[in-house]
């Protein structure tokens, strides 16, 4: 009887290159929490207009709930608790990009899907909220008159003109997170870490060293 | 092509009531359009790095 070679497990192990924070656990849980959400909500108003008829308004409005409350912790988080300007790009982004310098944290190509489709999120989400009133719930009794009708109009238009915008680009996020030479960020996303070859790929350690913020490195920027 | 949903009430006036929903493919199509693009650069890509001999990035 011979024993089979048992080739190593796919991924990054410890001994290869010492691993690195990208995403805290609460960011992951609010990126999977936000995901889950949109993909419902997508789900709850496109397959109706396809013909798959069910009762979609409660899965939308709690959906929507439960997608507004991420999005006002993320904004408040952020804000308030993180550098928001890691995530903001700007004249230097595209330079590096034009001329093949590595980026800080977050690449050019991250930050304008990150810019995309977290506003496609935002008008949805505020035009939702003021939705919810057109809805009867065990927490609130619909309004109506609210607002006028030709302000109900453009919140719809706002509204679903957003949700199209989330479909296109889910679809491109989704494709560029499952690209083999980018499974690196879609494991950081569930396990939160990378190992530093692969971070070194894309990141330039001075401007993004994936230490905690008691890291000395963290100030390189 | 519609790009918004508009109705007429019992008085005839006009009233917006929300994106056409023709635009529910397209929205799908730009989508499959961004990630065909990308695979095809991506091959293009491939393809020169093997003929020029490098490892492609």
């Amino acid at each position: 009887m011979t024993t089979q070679q048992i080739p190593p497990p796919a991924g990054p192990r410890q001994g290869d290159s010492p691993l690195i924070t990208r995403h805290a656990p609460i960011d992951r849980v609010f990126h999977w929490v936000t995901a889950l959400a949109v993909l419902l909500l997508m789900g709850s108003a496109f397959l109706p207009i396809l013909g798959l008829k069910f009762s979609w308004v409660p899965l939308h409005w709690i959906t929507g709930v439960v997608l507004t409350i991420a999005v006002l912790f993320h904004l408040v988080r952020s804000t308030f608790f993180r550098r928001l300007r890691c995530m903001v790009f700007g004249p230097r982004d595209i330079r590096d990009a034009i001329q093949g310098r590595l980026a800080a944290k977050y690449t050019l190509a991250q930050k304008l899907m990150h810019a995309g489709l977290g506003t496609a999120v935002l008008v949805a989400t505020v035009t939702g909220v003021a939705m919810l009133a057109k809805v009867d719930t065990p927490l609130w009794t619909r309004n109506p008159y609210l607002l006028d009708a030709s302000t109900w109009g453009v919140i719809y238009v706002l509204h679903g003109a957003s949700a199209l915008v989330c479909l296109t680009l889910t679809m491109a996020h989704v494709y560029f997170s499952l690209l083999p030479e980018k499974r690196a960020y879609l494991r950081a996303m569930v396990a939160g870490q990378l190992t530093r070859a692969e971070a070194a790929q894309f990141h330039d350690p001075q401007r993004w060293s994936g230490q905690r913020k008691d890291d000395p490195r963290e100030n390189h920027k | 092509m519609e790009l918004v949903r508009i109705t007429r009430n019992a008085w005839g006036q006009e009233t917006l009531e929300g994106i056409s929903w023709d635009l529910l493919p397209v929205a799908f199509a730009l989508g499959a359009a961004i990630i065909i693009g990308h695979l095809v650069w991506r091959a293009m890509k491939s393809r020169a790095s093997r003929e020029s001999g490098q490892s492609p990035s």
